[in-house]
């Protein structure tokens, strides 16, 4: 058994806060690996310890397996978390900081390489039994051949990063005119976000769901699942709102997909926080990835499971976690992650960089918020547009939503645009509150950019009264300088 | 800042800020922003709607790659160049059919936002 003292933080943003806490939870210290644009957030100011690894361009500082290993050894860190996105499933990292003597938070280096890399494990999950969608996951990586592959498999396919996950280097091919521009795109893609172009390329099951199983491999290798997300709202294969557990699966179906998320976790040796991803289409299941690693959904299966997921995957790296395997884990309630993007909606969702001004979120029993930036910080362009998480938890799918309107009405954010207005719309159509959504919802529903509503007489009132007060209290702040600032304070 | 205001006799629970010429309100669980600046003539918000002979930078961003050459033809709907920012890929397409005036800006550059990357001479 291990005994960490100090963990660096080998990540940013809302990730990085949440790490922290768990820490601080523990009894255990911290140190931020941060790049120089990274100085004005939460997680900064919480850290017992910052480290700056490198400039602003992640591939100088968050992909720079050097700087942090450097960075981490400088903070005198005993183990290092990746978090999510970054360097979290690159084997490679896992490698550097065993060799260093830094214990990597996350599963074996072996395993990251089995399972991680999505072509090997396809292999894998043939093996163990597990059904695949479709596809050409070879090694020749020539356009003009790829191209022939998406014919054989029939249009539309989706090109996607081996190396990578998150919706970066993704492209869907509706028919081959636009097959060269696309895959050349996904193969810069994938190399800047996770420093290798190869792709490969699926089959796209066009009415499919989004099912995903938290899995979690203990010390000595007993592996259990914490049942199921929904992860179908999703935009350019990125997740937009998640739930937990799913509202499309029959008790068989579950059972069958839970074990078939075991399953293959147990082939790859798997130890620590996983997420095994299913495709749900016509009552038939598919495997589409395996992420070695904490998800950034991992809220929902908290909220519903009563479980910490940080603190267990910290535990499992000490040799320190053990499964109850007697222990009957049913879900309670139903949990709701909205993923807050410094976007503008009315624009079709362009990126919104700035300063952030007041922010609000309204707290309350069963909201959870997950945020990394406070008033005063800025949101630059050079990462991920997600800014924080809202969760909510309630005894229900339908009061969880209900729950989740309130709270993001009530939550304010000013200095960027938010996709909250967009959330909103999601939040209340038919289709999602009825549950049955498939990954095309948004594409279906809401390709346009929503409509700005106009504003009311009332709301413009409201902005003009507004006004009056901010400016009057400024001017009373620069009395002092007015000639009658000192007659009037004589009085 | 939170602040309590009575609008037509009725109270109202308002947030504000002016946040460099802008107005902040957060209402009735919406947010919207009005140009408040003083002064100075007020900036065009986004790029989204640019004029037609123009490609603008639709946010502020790194340029991946220029798809057209000066002085050659381009056809309505064409990809003239990819920007990258957030980690995502834009591509930017031409209005217009027309010829390709100028170009300002080079592969790597990072452009700010409404910047006019590439100038089109409309066809008649």
């Amino acid at each position: 058994m291990k005994n960490f003292k100090r963990i660096a933080i080998a990540n940013r943003g809302e990730v990085a806060v949440r790490i922290i806490k768990a820490c601080e939870e523990m009894g255990l210290e911290t140190i931020l690996l941060h790049s120089e644009a990274d100085i004005n957030s939460r997680a900064y100011r919480m850290a017992t310890k910052t480290v700056c690894i490198g400039p602003a361009p992640s591939a100088e500082s968050y992909l720079n397996i050097e700087a942090n290993i450097n960075g981490a050894l400088a903070g005198g860190a005993d183990a290092v978390h990746p978090g999510f996105g970054f360097l979290s499933e690159n084997a490679d990292f896992a490698v550097a900081c065993e060799k260093a003597g830094l214990t990597f938070i996350g599963p074996s280096a072996e395993s990251i390489r089995l399972l991680g890399d999505k072509v090997q494990c396809k292999e894998l999950a043939k093996k163990a039994g597990l059904p695949l969608v479709p596809g050409y996951q070879g090694e020749n990586q020539n356009v003009d051949f790829l191209i022939e592959q998406a014919k054989k498999i029939g249009f539309p396919v989706i090109v996607k990063a081996a190396a990578g996950g998150g919706g970066r280097g993704m492209k869907l091919l509706k028919d081959e005119s636009e097959a060269r521009e696309l895959i050349e795109s996904a193969q810069r893609e994938a190399q800047s976000a996770f420093g290798s172009p190869v792709v490969f390329l699926e089959k796209y099951l066009d009415r499919a769901k989004h099912i995903e199983f938290q899995i979690f491999g203990d010390s000595v290798g007993n592996v259990v699942h914490f049942f199921d997300r929904e992860c179908s709202v999703q935009r350019r294969h990125q997740k937009i709102i998640e739930e937990a557990t799913s509202p499309s699966l029959s008790e068989d179906l579950r059972r069958r997909m839970g074990e078939a998320a075991c399953a293959i976790a147990v082939a790859g040796k798997y130890k620590g926080a996983g997420t095994v991803e299913f495709l749900l289409q016509d009552g038939e299941f598919y495997l589409l990835e395996v992420n070695t690693r904490l998800q950034v959904e991992h809220p929902v299966t908290e909220e519903v499971m009563g479980i910490d997921l940080v603190k267990m995957q910290i535990l499992t790296a000490q040799d320190n976690y053990l499964h109850d395997l007697k222990a009957v884990r049913v879900p309670s309630g139903h949990s709701i992650e909205c993923r807050i993007y410094a976007e503008n909606p009315y624009l079709g969702g362009v990126p919104s960089t700035g300063l952030l001004g007041f922010a609000h979120w309204p707290e309350g029993p069963g909201r959870r918020y997950e945020y990394g930036f406070d008033a005063g910080d800025t949101i630059t362009p050079y990462y991920d547009p997600m800014i924080a998480k809202v969760i909510v938890w309630d005894t229900d799918r339908s009061k969880a939503i209900q729950k989740m309107v309130r709270v993001l009405k009530d939550s304010v954010v000013f200095g960027v645009h938010t996709n909250i207005p967009y959330l909103l719309e999601i939040l209340t159509h038919k289709e999602f509150v009825f549950g049955k959504m498939t990954t095309r919802f948004i594409e279906t529903y809401f390709a346009d950019p929503i409509k700005e509503v106009e504003l009311s007489e009332t709301d413009k009132k409201v902005a003009a009264e507004a006004l009056l007060q901010l400016r009057g209290r400024s001017s009373a702040a620069t009395n002092e300088l007015s000639p009658w600032g000192s007659y009037w304070r004589g009085v | 800042m939170e602040m309590k205001l009575k609008i037509d006799g009725k109270d109202q629970k308002v947030s504000a800020q002016i946040l460099q010429g802008t107005l902040w309100v957060h209402h009735n669980g919406r947010t919207f922003t009005l140009d408040v600046a003083q002064g100075r003539k007020s900036r065009k918000k986004g790029g989204a709607a640019g004029s037609s002979d123009q490609v603008l930078a639709p946010m502020p961003g790194k340029v991946t790659k220029v798809l057209v050459a000066k002085d050659t033809p381009i056809k309505m709907g064409q990809a003239v160049l990819v920007m990258e920012a957030m980690k995502m890929e834009y591509t930017l397409k031409a209005d217009v059919d027309g010829i390709v005036e100028a170009i300002n800006c080079i592969v790597g550059e990072q452009v700010a936002l409404g910047k006019v990357l590439v100038k089109i001479t409309e066809a008649k």
